[in-house]
């Protein structure tokens, strides 16, 4: 917390209320006539043309999945298809102010929103920045297969099908669609007309899209960002996660210059009052009014307003009043927009939990036909030429849908051809010093720093004339990732760091002492206590196009933003097709001492999930060398660190932690200590403790022992590891993981089976106990000791002679903790 | 680097091999392509040529020993390098201590260092089942060791690599066989006073010997170790003699028509491109047509079955300097006189010179062997199991008959039929006999069939 702000006694303990704002509910009351000076006939006429583009793109989907034929022509679709049938004016509405540098979000049923924005951004980009755009996209591959099948009178109507064509191939997995296929109607988006990634998880993007924002705010980018998910998201902790992080006070108290203000953001609520089949009002939810919930988050009350998703102009309406607020830097807003789905959730959805009453009634209030109906009565159009709209509709979406379908025009990705299409799209393994030159923002030259003057005393290297430099003048681990994170922020003007005790404190274990006074708020900042959030910020802000350094504090902490972690961090670059990097840093601090809940490697859990890079260093060098890869990158990158050697030297380089730059590879093991008997493999800093061990088995064993620092878990090469095996014929592998479903299993494993002729025994995986850790006072029998390589060593691999084993690992042992399940 | 050269292993049943020759001594220069030393197994002899050039460096056998295949037998390498880390610790290596057990042979030896390592007799359980390291596995292969005869120090009792380098280093142990033999063999009694209760080399030494060795003066005879084809015809005989019912036929008959046709055959033998054509050959031509008719004879007892064959492979007895070799003439009864004539020389050049195929010397259902040339008039042929006859073919001898009441001599060449009477009764043998002496008296008759 910042000293300037005084928290006062005598304000905190005061008598009084909280009073509240009344909060709109439907307050739109105008009518075509009305409306005529803000809209001509023509732009009448698009709303009504893009909710029936909405509409039949929808009604061809149901067919397919429902018949399996639409207009006579036939296909089945086995993918997923969450339609929004009757929400057509909220997405239309919405859309229609918006422009390409106003970013949206979605949800799993926003195949709407998607078109709805596509069909506006159309509308306001020159014909020629948008034959860039489609002529840049995928090299035209896209475009190319839209201008082989018809000649275009415009380059309008070119785009038009283009957007439909793209996004209906990505719903039937087309390599031609916008993602190539990876993603799929839950995830199809196209960046270029500001359309952001739809998730599949519910409430996925409230907190990516609080992150795009601060992207806008931070790297002062033009438009707005809006969140569409979905009413029975407010059930989800991220979403509230998200709505914290949104309205922090810290944005219009603390930031600073133009960065002050609110974020420009709108949280929509797609309110279409079903979660799946469960009522949100009235059953799942409390809230009786979901508008309500803005109330509870600032005093501002989030501009919270109910709006009449039914009414196209309705929506155009709120959005036109709430991007004002945006634009005095007074958001974020929260909106609920009512709308009702006719369609089920899914195709196979038999609607058991409503009436047929119900569906007609809502059907019978179609904001298309009252729209047209309205318009006819303005004397804006006539049915005819409605009719006329309509039956050009139908017929450009039976063209698209064959064109779609069409093997040879729209093929999938042909993985007999090239194994390799989707694994080269897990990383996009760019290099990008700075993601965007221009100068940073920072608040004193570098080396006035005064960390950085500390440091510039410190003695790099851990040992000198023969013995440890004392903690106090040795360059520790903290000083080296402080060095290599400072220095990004000197050179990139995007990075931005935030987490938990970031700034005045200098991080929980002051690593970023010495930021607070280099960077504004807007770069370094203290987030709320929300992990979900503060992950799926970071995923929001790199997938914008800024490097994020987001901390989680405690390795515990990390299933706290399991899905930020697992299902969006990991896989937007690749369910993108490249379209998306995610130059993301997550750093998670491993402790002990502290028991249970905050002891915890969880390596094992991130290596499992494809997308993602982890690393372990466990040597300032290796940590300098490391995090500079990792903010060089473009790729998400898991950075782990121990609390039990921040303040350690470096003890294996003689030269010491170089001053300048440099890289260590991420995916390269290090021999810390070359040896010819056995080779012990290590991940993080059990190295230490593997390096006593090695000295016992010198001194009583004579037995000369090869130590190897992982430092990366993914990817990894396992080259110099196996030519160690090669050579000793023995190794262990030990971290403080767990032992059970340990990533170091994987690893031994690999190694059984890349080098079995070499081996005199199966690899032995030393981790830590299948159990809590416990006290800091009994650790000494769940973490990997250095007996317990010795123990192992003369169980498993070659008895040693007149050695007493003090832990057990015999083999009754194993299959009996097994049977135990510890 | 000097690199060992191992003792070859010729075909999967053969388990050590006599250095019969060095080409080679102990610090001769030596070129890739080089002899270095001539060897021999039970049945056969070959040369082992040098594969790379550079010096002898050591010699770890000397002639007439015996040596486990794939063990090292000397080194090449550059002048002045360190030869001894390839020396074999095996049965035939240099023994500081030795203990001459009972017929098991058995021998344990250490190397009489480090007190620790003395070798102990260990029941390696090993035989084919063996638990063994990949390492380990590679490692023995790579240094030519039997890795069965290892001793399992690791985990569960695996070989591991250490187990293979002691091997390498101080031969092997017993193995739980020739363990078994071994305390049966008297010398049960002992009690282990190693590890675990394993017999250890000091446990053997103080322990009275069964039998008195003759120790001191010259003993007045000289023991001669029997080379290995010696051990084979040895075991053979007397497995024929111990295992069959045998017993012997002897006839004559008149030689006149087959000395008739051999010389002339012997007068036109150049112009006809034959082979020089022996009596013996004619015998064998007429065996092998005769045979045909009397299947029993050629045929193995197999215990419960007779397999008769179809064809006539006939083994030729030779006799050579290390002993008596049997190679066969596979399909004799197809081929020609003159065929069988060249094929029982080219076999007795190659038996006679050691160079003839293992593969050769098996697969005979009928034998036939001569001491005629040494004036035998008749013996008693030793059947080669399982085969169920062979023929001795005799001296010639003049002998007088009647013809029309005057008397005659004629030339009666002496045939032997040894059969197992467990497979063929005396008139069947006999009937045989007579129609072979048929044929060899009318042998243009028999040309002519």
């Amino acid at each position: 917390m910042p000293k300037i702000q005084y928290v006062d006694p005598a304000q905190s303990r005061k008598s009084g209320r909280i009073t509240f704002k009344d909060i709109p509910v439907n307050r739109y009351d105008k009518t075509i006539e009305d409306e005529k000076a803000n809209f001509s006939n023509e732009d009448f006429l698009r709303i009504y043309r893009d909710m029936f583009v909405i509409r039949e793109f929808e009604t061809m989907l149901n067919a397919i999945k429902t018949t399996s034929e639409y207009n006579g022509v036939g296909y089945t679709h086995p993918g997923p298809a969450h339609l929004s049938i009757g929400q057509e004016a909220a997405v239309v509405g919405q859309a229609y102010l918006l422009d390409a540098d106003d970013y949206i979000f979605g949800s799993h049923r926003s195949h709407g929103e998607i078109l709805a924005k596509g069909l506006s951004a159309i509308e306001k980009l020159s014909d020629r920045a948008l034959l860039d755009i489609m002529e840049s996209y995928f090299d035209g591959k896209i475009l190319k297969v839209i201008e082989n099948n018809k000649k275009y009178d415009s380059v309008k109507e070119l785009a038009l099908d283009f957007l439909l064509y793209g996004t209906l191939a990505e719903i039937f997995a087309r390599e031609t669609g916008f993602n190539k296929g990876l993603g799929g109607s839950m995830h199809a988006f196209f960046t270029p007309f500001g359309i952001y990634p739809n998730n599949a998880i519910v409430g996925g993007s409230g907190d990516i899209s609080v992150g795009a924002a601060i992207f806008k705010k931070v790297n002062s980018k033009k438009g707005i960002v809006i969140g569409n998910i979905g009413d029975a998201s407010l059930g989800c902790g991220p979403v509230w996660e998200g709505l914290c992080l949104a309205a922090m006070d810290q944005y219009k108290t603390l930031w600073e210059g133009e960065f002050r203000g609110g974020l420009p953001l709108i949280i929509n609520i797609m309110n279409n009052q079903y979660g799946m089949g469960g009522q949100t009002r009235g059953e799942t939810m409390g809230y009786d009014m979901l508008a309500r919930i803005g109330a509870g988050v600032n005093p501002e009350q989030m501009h919270a307003e109910r709006i009449d998703g039914y009414n196209p102009l309705a929506v155009v309406d709120a959005i036109r009043r709430k991007r004002e607020i945006l634009e005095r830097k007074e958001g974020p807003v929260f909106l609920d927009t009512v709308t009702y789905r006719f369609s089920g959730h899914s195709p196979s959805d038999a609607s058991s939990y409503r009436t047929k009453e119900e569906i007609e009634a809502w059907m019978e209030e179609d904001s298309i036909e009252s729209f047209g109906e309205e318009l006819v009565k303005a004397k804006v159009t006539a049915f005819s030429e409605l009719d006329g709209i309509k039956a050009n509709i139908r017929e450009l979406m039976t063209r698209i849908c064959k064109l779609s379908i069409n093997d040879d025009i729209s093929p999938r990705m042909d993985i007999v051809k090239g194994p390799d299409i989707i694994a080269d799209l897990m990383f996009s393994n760019e290099r990008i010093e700075k993601m965007e030159d221009r100068v940073c923002g920072v608040l004193m030259p570098k080396e006035e720093n005064p960390r950085v003057k500390q440091i510039k005393r410190k003695v790099r290297t851990g040992m000198q004339d023969g013995k440890p430099v004392s903690k106090n003048r040795v360059f520790q681990f903290r000083d080296a990732l402080f060095e290599a994170i400072v220095d990004k922020f000197y050179t990139d003007p995007t990075l931005i760091a935030y987490g938990e005790e970031n700034r005045d404190w200098g991080g929980a274990f002051a690593v970023y002492r010495g930021l607070t006074e280099a960077l504004p708020y807007h770069r370094l900042f203290n987030s709320p206590i929300s992990e979900g959030a503060i992950v799926g910020s970071a995923v929001g802000y790199g997938m914008c196009g800024g490097r994020v350094i987001a901390e989680l504090m405690y390795c515990d902490f990390l299933g706290r933003a399991g899905d930020e972690i697992f299902n969006q961090l990991a896989k937007w670059q690749s369910m993108s097709a490249g379209v998306i990097k995610m130059p993301v840093v997550i750093r998670v601090s491993v402790g002990s001492k502290y028991g249970a809940q905050h002891s915890q490697d969880w390596t094992s859990l991130v290596a499992h999930i494809p997308g993602l890079k982890v690393v372990f260093p466990a040597t300032p060098y290796d940590a300098k060398g490391l995090m500079n890869s990792a903010l060089m990158g473009t790729d998400p990158v898991i950075f782990f660190e121990s609390q039990r050697i921040y303040d350690i030297g470096e003890m294996y380089r003689e030269e010491g932690v170089p001053e300048g730059y440099y890289e260590v590879t991420i995916g390269e093991p290090d021999v810390k200590i070359e040896g010819s008997d056995l080779t012990i493999l290590t991940i993080g800093a059990t190295l230490y403790r593997a390096e006593e061990a090695v000295r016992i088995f010198k001194e009583k064993h004579g037995l000369s022992v090869e130590l190897i620092d992982a430092r990366s878990i993914v990817p990894f090469n396992y080259d110099k590891v196996i030519e160690s095996v090669k050579k000793t014929g023995r190794i262990i592998l030990a971290s403080d993981a767990c032992e059970r479903g340990s990533h170091l299993k994987d690893m031994a494993q690999t190694i059984s089976e890349l080098a079995f002729d070499y081996l005199d025994a199966p690899p032995v995986v030393v981790g830590a106990r299948n159990w809590i850790t416990p006290a800091y006072e009994l650790e000494e029998f769940f973490f990997p000791q250095p007996a317990w390589f010795i123990d192992a060593f003369h169980e498993k691999i070659m008895p040693l002679k007149n050695h007493v084993p003090k832990s057990n690992f015999t083999v009754n042992e194993q299959l009996r903790r097994n049977r135990n399940g510890n | 680097m000097a690199l060992p050269v191992i003792m070859p292993r010729q075909g999967q049943s053969v388990e050590s091999c006599i250095i019969a020759k060095w080409h080679k001594q102990k610090g001769d220069n030596v070129s890739e392509g080089d002899i270095l030393f001539t060897y021999e197994t039970d049945k056969a002899t070959f040369d082992e040529e040098a594969q790379e050039s550079g010096v002898l460096l050591e010699v770890f056998f000397e002639e007439g020993e015996d040596v486990p295949v794939l063990t090292n037998v000397c080194v090449i390498g550059k002048e002045g390098e360190d030869a001894s880390g390839f020396e074999p610790g095996g049965s035939a290596g240099k023994p500081k201590k030795e203990i001459e057990a009972k017929p098991s042979g058995i021998q344990v030896q250490s190397d009489g260092g480090s007190l620790s390592e003395a070798v102990e007799i260990i029941n390696a359980d090993n035989g084919g089942k063996a638990k063994i390291s990949p390492r380990a596995r590679n490692f023995a292969h790579k240094k030519g060791v039997d890795y069965s005869k290892a001793n399992g120090s690791g985990p569960g009792g695996r070989i591991i690599e250490k187990d293979i380098v002691t091997l390498a280093k101080n031969g092997y142990t017993v193995t739980s066989s020739a363990m078994d033999e071994y305390k049966a063999s008297g010398l049960s009694g002992i009690e282990g006073t190693g590890i675990g209760g394993r017999i250890r080399i000091e446990d053997l030494e103080n322990r009275e010997p069964a039998g008195k060795v003759y120790r001191g003066e010259q003993p007045g005879y000289e023991d001669i170790k029997l080379t290995n084809i010696r051990k084979v015809i040895a075991n053979a005989m007397h497995h024929s003699l111990s295992s069959t019912a045998q017993l012997t036929l002897n006839s004559s008959f008149d030689a006149s028509d087959i000395m008739a046709y051999r010389k002339k055959i012997k007068a036109s033998m150049e112009k006809l491109g034959l082979s020089n054509i022996t009596l013996n050959d004619l015998v064998l031509y007429a065996v092998s047509r005769t045979l045909k008719a009397h299947r029993n004879l050629n045929a193995h007892f197999l215990d419960d079955t007779m397999r008769v064959f179809d064809r006539v492979h006939l083994g030729v007895a030779i006799d050579t300097e290390r002993g008596l070799m049997v190679p066969t003439v596979f399909d004799s009864d197809l081929k020609s006189l003159n065929g069988i004539s060249k094929e029982v020389k080219l076999l007795a050049d190659q038996c006679q010179k050691g160079t003839i195929n293992p593969d050769a010397l098996k697969g005979g259902t009928f034998t036939v062997t001569n001491l005629g040339a040494l004036g035998i008039e008749s013996f008693t042929p030793v059947l080669n199991p399982p085969q169920t006859g062979i023929l001795g073919v005799n001296t010639i001898v003049q002998r007088v008959k009647a013809v029309n009441g005057d008397y005659k001599y004629y030339p009666a060449m002496g045939l032997s039929l040894t059969f197992d009477h467990r497979a063929v009764d005396g008139a069947p043998a006999a009937r045989f006999l007579k129609e072979l002496s048929f044929n060899l008296e009318n042998f243009s008759v028999l040309l002519a069939k």
